[in-house]
């Protein structure tokens, strides 16, 4: 899992049925202090956890798709946790 | 997952039978504001992407043998969504 920025939102109205209704960001992975670790990447938010701007923890590859509450979908990254603060 | 754009179609006669019948594109990773990044990717069609469209693909390991219900499915980037806006901000 890593930590990421939402830098931006993703439409699509043509997509997988999976990913019906579950909103699409646009993350910046980032280090605790905020600084850019590698390209942005689109994640699923099939909780609805995030919004624009916020502080994420996020998970990659087949565990992306345990975040669904099908325990499926075709994804490899997944928001989890919105981060209040970092101590 | 990441954004992409579909730039070639790639047809073969010889292949798994798991790619039978099924659209294979070559795409070119994007950032958001739509400027190439990286090497091109192979992936497999699953909404009825075209060439020239912004989509989303990705796909974990062995996610494709579900998708497509095959027993046996090599196949690890799918093309999941086709993109009709994206709002970006950068950092």
């Amino acid at each position: 899992m890593k930590l990421g920025v939402v830098t931006g939102v993703v439409w699509a109205s043509k997509k997988v049925k999976e990913l019906d209704g579950c909103r699409m960001y646009i993350l910046q992975p980032v280090s605790v202090d905020g600084n850019k670790t590698d390209p942005p990447l689109v994640a699923a938010d099939p909780k609805n956890i995030a919004s624009g701007g916020d502080t994420v923890v996020y998970v990659t590859s087949t565990d992306a798709a345990q975040a669904f509450d099908s325990g499926f979908a075709p994804v490899n990254a997944s928001i989890v946790a919105l981060v209040d603060e970092i101590s | 997952m990441f954004l992409a754009r579909v730039v070639n179609k790639v047809t073969s006669s010889e292949k798994h039978c798991a790619y039978n019948g099924k659209i294979v594109y070559v795409v070119q990773p994007v950032l958001p504001d739509g400027t190439a990044e990286g090497s091109e990717w192979i992936a497999i069609d699953y909404v009825g992407a075209g060439i020239g469209d912004i989509v989303v693909c990705g796909g974990a390991p062995g996610v494709a043998k579900s998708v497509f219900n095959l027993d046996m499915a090599p196949i690890r980037t799918l093309i999941m969504a086709i993109v009709d806006k994206v709002d970006y901000r950068d950092i």
